[in-house]
């Protein structure tokens, strides 16, 4: 069942005195309910912009962007955002944080809690419940703002480059934490992020963009078993979508790189 | 107490010197009264009882005022940050108002309200009112655009978005505007008496410059300058206790 339809979409933004810029040209994507895609793309190619699109934060220029059939009009709690700057609200605990989404609609207290726990416990921040933001790690920070958009039960999570701001080791235990959380969780994921092997680990399928204006220049399905380990990194299939898609990338970036 | 220790040294420091000086008679006691004649005065004051209806009348006038500037500041502000229209009305007017200086409009309050406490009362409301309505704006306005796509996308809108994110996060800014206020309103409370009063403690301070009293009149500004440091000092507990994961997050918590 297709759950996101965007139909050649455009987008451009004013820019200084009645200049524009094309920021997305003509980009078309379909994206299965429960699926896990990511978008690639060098800085600046509208993979954000069509991100915030989604979640309705963002007008199109041109073309369609439907979500369960429906054309996206304005944000919705059923789609989360998770921001590279967590964007947490410091003067909320992290309990106070997570049931943020259930309070804005009018949820009693009781059920409130019920959901804050559950959240807290499935991002693995039981016992942080009354801890700030300030006192928490980077790490830490994504985990509750994690917990904060799923707190939400959303069909769509939508992730910023949620794992960009993390430092290596971090980030390859939020990895897999994310895979736990999203079989659990039941959604679908929208994943955007500069890294290719992160891209590959974590999805079932790879959009690539090209450079602003933002188009589509490749759309690979991974197929690789779920669950999928750490261990997942070394084998040959991994590092055969790494490498095809790595290619691709050099291929279409070369200019940059000399 | 180490630290209390440190904190006490500047006062005791020029109090000793002072006293030194005086003793010594380097300068004529009418033009500066030795420390311990002052404390001598301010005991006769204290134990006669004089000095509290004056304290009394003079923290009436600037609490109302305040009180006034805190609510009208507060509410305009709101609508300001909230409505380019309002601010397009309001902000030529509040620019204009601004600048001049307190004790330039207290003739035209006299005329006005005419010389009893309603014409101070307006005269504290002036000083106190553009440092809240400035920070309410500015703090409304500098909210992280982050913040509040956060907060949509969780499904806030209207006016959750203002009681729930917009407010809470502007918070460190208010309460900052509504702290300077406090001390604008001492300063303009004790010009006000001096210029046109018969109580309150601005003016006991001039009413004893006229009758060449000067120990009294020290007396008196040592009084003012306790109630000025009194109230700031209940200001920043407020705001301790309002704002201490602001406090955590910035150079003042930091520091300790």
């Amino acid at each position: 069942m297709i759950l996101i339809e965007a139909e050649n979409i455009h987008k451009t933004f004013a820019e200084g005195k009645g200049g524009q810029l094309l920021a997305i040209e003509d980009l078309s994507l379909q994206i299965r309910k429960n699926e896990f895609v990511s978008i690639v793309g060098p800085s600046g190619c509208g993979k954000s912009t069509f991100l915030l699109m989604v979640a309705g934060l963002e007008r199109l220029s041109q073309g369609r962007l439907l979500i369960e059939g429906k054309p996206v009009n304005g944000p919705d709690h059923r789609r989360a955002l998770v921001f590279q700057e967590y964007h947490l609200f410091p003067w909320k605990s992290v309990r106070g944080n997570v049931e943020f989404g259930p309070e804005m609609r009018g949820i009693a207290r009781g059920e409130r809690r019920k959901i804050g726990s559950h959240f807290i416990r499935l991002v693995g921040l039981e016992g942080f419940e009354s801890r700030y933001p300030h006192e928490l790690s980077g790490g830490m920070k994504q985990r509750v703002a994690i917990a904060r958009a799923l707190a939400n039960d959303p069909t769509v999570l939508l992730m910023d480059e949620p794992f960009g701001a993390l430092d290596a080791l971090t980030r390859e235990t939020l990895q897999v934490e994310l895979l736990r959380i999203w079989q659990e969780a039941q959604c679908t994921v929208l994943f955007v992020t500069h890294s290719i092997s992160e891209a590959v680990y974590l999805s079932d399928r790879v959009v690539m963009m090209s450079r602003r204006p933002g188009r589509i220049i490749a759309d690979v399905r991974v197929d690789l078993p779920r669950p999928r380990t750490r261990g997942l990194l070394l084998s040959d299939e991994f590092r055969d979508y790494d490498r095809q898609l790595k290619k691709l990338v050099w291929n279409e970036f070369e200019g940059d790189v000399q | 107490m180490r630290m209390d220790a440190r904190k006490l040294m500047s006062p005791l420091g020029v109090l000793i010197l002072w006293e030194i000086v005086a003793r010594l008679n380097w300068v004529d006691p009418f033009f500066l009264p030795a420390p311990s004649a002052v404390w001598g005065e301010l005991q006769k004051m204290v134990v006669s009882g004089e000095v509290f209806p004056h304290i009394g009348v003079s923290l009436a006038r600037a609490v109302s005022g305040y009180l006034l500037a805190a609510v009208v500041g507060l509410a305009l502000g709101l609508l300001i940050a909230w409505s380019t229209l309002v601010e397009q009305i309001f902000d030529p007017i509040i620019e204009l108002i601004r600048p001049i200086s307190t004790f330039a409009l207290v003739p035209i309050m006299f005329v006005w309200f005419g010389i009893g406490d309603g014409s101070k009362v307006a005269i504290i409301f002036k000083a106190c009112f553009f440092p809240i309505v400035i920070n309410t704006i500015a703090g409304i306005k500098g909210v992280d655009a982050g913040l509040i796509r956060a907060a949509r996308s969780l499904g806030a809108h209207g006016l959750q978005l203002w009681t729930k994110v917009l407010i809470p996060s502007a918070l460190p800014m208010i309460v900052t505007g509504m702290r300077i206020s406090t001390a604008m309103s001492m300063l303009a409370i004790v010009g006000v008496e001096m210029l046109a009063s018969d109580t309150g403690i601005g003016f006991l301070v001039i009413d004893a410059q006229r009758v060449f009293a000067t120990d009294r009149m020290f007396a008196g500004i040592v009084v003012i300058s306790l109630m000025g440091f009194g109230l700031d000092r209940l200001a920043r507990r407020i705001q301790g206790r309002m704002l201490s994961w602001h406090l955590e997050t910035t150079l003042a918590g930091a520091r300790g």
